[in-house]
């Protein structure tokens, strides 16, 4: 592993334990301000209350009334409290005139006239992005504003917030969402984003849900979206803060019945949804939850199969959203809010008139067909039987 | 002249006005009664406060409404002569109504909403309000509604409104947009009766065509097409707001003075261990969890009362949550409290800002301590301002807890009140009448 000599605070020298190549074990200097940057690491036990999370004490979302607010989220909502107040945010989005649409399902409507969607990459644009060189990226320059924190995995039993002029290569940068859909609004970012790897893999998936554990937080949810587009690099997750249930959570779920029970895992049909849904619980067994989920998710995007993903109660539950492939560029793939039935209407002429009927008639239109969905949800399967044997 | 355009703006009122849910104030509450039955209507005064209240009432000259929510339709219950002579209605056409007959196309549909939000929390609101005469002339009213409870159960008994017409001390000249304005302005000798008055009008510049396609005229009693003016906004003086809040005073008392004859007293005032009922327990637990010292005050009802105080805040302070719960935050403040912190709040709470002060404060037990104070506007479901939450940190115990700043934890609370009160009072919308 490495280790970090401070020569100053404006710079470090780094020493490797191991005498590998140094492209790939060196960490990025943070040649900020000089106060260095909120540094989150994860610790290889997150608690969640006072139990460490090992195979059997990973236990369901807690959200206790009575748990103090986390580390994380304190961190979290102080630094985008902290830009909302003075920073670079577009808008208050708790401005935003939000309703339920009315109906049995709860949909939800949000008037947002000034919000535009932001893949990452646009945020960045600014930055060279053919000729990325880990040592000379300067995230203070780049997203000077924007950069909350970053979180990464760290080598301690505990959770722990220290503050760094380093940062490790497998850091993620916690940024902020300057067109936010709701309260919290970041995107997760590998620090290596314009390096390989493209897609969701485990690391990353455990490092975004790993992030939901330690926020503890049961207004937190955690997206990711594939695209099934070349141009759109996948790498990175967005989350933020739904104070209210998104409508498919609570929806009645079918359970799929088989062996990884045993294991601890339940995947279950979401019943009764416009969009074709899976759901994966995994309450006491959060390390092949994740090892699942990635699984099934680097299938879908084998086979370009658009899809988005969202991770809520502090990552027991993850839903499954397989999406049919856009027949045109411009027909446009749902995010995985507006899947969840959380919709942003731009104009109040659209979002006055917004009726059930009209949204879950969008939904449906990116669902896959029964024949799709069964081969999404038999692949899963034979996955999870794979991996529970 | 006190008198400044918006147009960008004027536009988003448009829209923000133009599809929102139709039919009034109290429309919320169910169908109208017609005008013939006045049997519970009549009652719903007597009953409470004896057979002599009306003739009290109608000692007080100002213009005002008494409805009463546990009637069908929340009707009209009383109309005061200086009320009726103002909207040119006979009596008998106003009793058993609902108010939203008085509102018409350029009636703003969010102030509407916000005027039904109000009544559906029972709490004051204080409002500038374009209203109808009988004849359809438009006239601005601050209208000014508070709920009056009894004072056995807490409940909600009657609503009064005060509508004091806003006055302006100008004029606008030229034509365009504006021509409709001297129509509002240019009537009525209400309008001379103040003398300061500054009003902001909101310019629409979009076609009638537009407007009648996302104006929900259906709710609307008018036939003419007076839908031209659309939305404005006008902004009440103080010496306005002043006479609307002693105009309730004057009606509160005589009906809290009438009630005890019957021997069912009514009160202005929720009693504090109500008030802190109307926080949803969803709420409550979500705010149990910051362990800051910290406040919630509600800026609807009258002097701000704190309506919700952490444990820390208790410990921090030395007194008890029932001596804080229905309180100013002023009670902090002591003999050597800086004014011009004192103003630094005020002036943020005016402007619905953030602001964070250093401030002298005082516990129970007389000792005093200096505040790192963060106040900041909290925004529920509908985006409105719901309460304003002040967080304190003692400057004598400034550490870091776990790697985070005091300052880091203040706002870290800050944003975790932001997220929790976002959910509450979400209501249901539909594009059906309501």
């Amino acid at each position: 592993m490495v280790s970090v000599k401070q020569f100053d605070d404006d710079y470090c020298l780094l020493k490797q334990n191991s005498g590998s190549e140094p492209s790939k074990c060196s960490g990025v200097p943070w040649r900020g301000n000089g106060n260095g940057i909120p540094f989150y690491c994860l610790g290889t036990e997150p608690v969640r209350g006072n139990d460490a999370r090992g195979n059997d004490a990973y236990r369901a979302s807690s959200c206790h009334a009575e748990e103090e607010q986390s580390l994380l989220d304190s961190l979290l909502l102080a630094q985008w409290e902290d830009r909302a107040w003075k920073g670079p945010l577009k808008y208050d989005v708790t401005n935003c005139e939000m309703k339920f649409i009315s109906g049995s399902r709860k949909l939800i409507a949000q008037l947002n006239e000034e919000w535009k969607s932001t893949y990452f990459p646009e945020l960045a644009e600014y930055n060279v992005l053919q000729s990325f060189d880990p040592f000379k990226f300067n995230c203070m320059k780049t997203f000077r504003e924007e950069l909350l924190f970053c979180v990464a995995r760290g080598e301690k039993a505990k959770s722990e917030l220290i503050t760094s002029t380093i940062l490790p290569n497998d850091a993620n940068l916690v940024i902020l969402n300057a067109n936010p859909v709701e309260y919290g609004h970041v995107f997760i970012v590998p620090i290596n984003f314009y390096n390989p790897p493209q897609f969701l893999d485990l690391r990353s998936l455990e490092l975004a849900a790993q992030v939901a554990i330690d926020i503890n937080n049961c207004s937190f949810r955690v997206f990711y979206d594939y695209h099934a587009s070349s141009r759109v690099n996948s790498s990175y997750f967005q989350a933020c803060y739904f104070a209210n249930p998104l409508p498919v959570e609570l929806v009645p779920v079918v359970p799929v019945i088989g062996n990884w029970q045993e294991r601890g895992i339940h995947i279950f049909e979401v019943s009764d949804y416009p969009v074709k849904t899976l759901m994966f619980k995994g309450k006491d067994n959060f390390n092949m939850l994740v090892a699942l989920v990635s699984e099934i998710c680097s299938s879908l995007q084998d086979r370009q199969i658009p899809f988005n993903l969202l991770i809520s109660e502090c990552s027991t539950k993850m839903f499954l959203f397989p999406q049919v492939r856009a027949l045109s560029a411009d027909a446009c793939n749902l995010s995985a809010w507006e899947c969840g039935g959380h919709f942003v209407f731009r104009a109040r002429r659209d979002f006055d008139p917004a009726s059930e009927e009209s949204l879950v008639k969008r939904l449906a239109a990116i669902s896959l067909d029964s024949e799709g969905f069964q081969a999404v949800k038999q692949m899963s399967c034979s996955i999870a039987s794979e991996l529970s044997s | 002249m006190g008198l400044r355009i918006h147009t960008i703006s004027a536009e988003k009122e448009i829209r923000g006005g133009g599809g929102g849910r139709s039919g009034g104030i109290l429309a919320a509450m169910g169908s109208e009664l017609g005008p013939g039955r006045l049997g519970p209507i009549d009652e719903s005064l007597s009953s409470r406060y004896s057979e002599w209240i009306r003739e009290a009432l109608e000692e007080i000259p100002d213009n005002f409404l008494i409805t009463d929510p546990s009637i069908s339709g929340h009707p009209i219950v009383f109309a005061s002569r200086g009320f009726l002579k103002m909207c040119g209605y006979p009596r008998e056409e106003v009793l058993g109504r609902n108010g939203r007959i008085f509102q018409g196309p350029g009636t703003d549909r969010r102030s509407v909403s916000e005027i039904r939000e109000a009544i559906r929390q029972e709490r004051s609101v204080q409002i500038s309000l374009l209203n109808y005469k009988k004849d359809g002339t438009p006239y601005w009213v601050l209208f000014h509604l508070c709920p009056v409870f009894g004072k056995e159960d807490g409940r909600v008994t009657h609503f009064v409104s005060v509508q004091v017409p806003i006055s302006t001390s100008s004029r606008v000249l030229g034509s365009g947009p504006w021509r409709n304005w001297s129509d509002i302005v240019g009537d009525s000798s209400i309008m001379r009766e103040i003398v300061f008055g500054s009003c902001r009008r909101e310019v629409c510049l979009d076609s009638v065509g537009e407007l009648s396609r996302s104006l929900p005229f259906d709710s609307y009693v008018d036939s003419d097409n007076r839908g031209l003016e659309a939305e404005e906004s006008c902004e009440a003086s103080d010496s306005e707001k002043q006479k609307a809040a002693t105009a309730i005073n004057n009606i509160l008392s005589t009906l809290t003075h009438y009630s005890e004859l019957t021997g069912k007293v009514v009160t202005g005032k929720r009693c504090s261990s109500i008030g802190i009922v109307t926080l949803s327990s969803s709420l409550t637990i979500s705010l149990g969890r910051i362990k800051q010292s910290f406040v919630l005050t509600d800026p609807y009802l009258h002097d701000m009362p704190i309506v919700y105080a952490s444990d820390a805040f208790i410990k921090l302070t030395g007194y008890s949550k029932h001596e804080v719960l229905g309180r100013n935050c002023r009670f902090l403040q002591g003999p050597n409290t800086d004014v011009e912190a004192i103003r630094q709040i005020r002036e943020g709470i005016e402007t619905a800002q953030s602001c964070t002060v250093h401030i002298l404060n005082y516990r129970k037990d007389g000792s005093s301590f200096w505040n790192f104070l963060h106040i900041s506007p909290v925004r529920n479901a509908s985006g409105k301002v719901a309460f304003y939450v002040g967080v304190q940190i003692d400057e004598d115990s400034k550490d870091d807890h776990r790697g985070l700043s005091p300052e880091m934890r203040q706002l870290g609370a800050v944003g975790a009140v932001k997220v929790a009160v976002r959910s509450s009072s979400m209501g249901v919308g539909s594009s059906s009448k309501s």
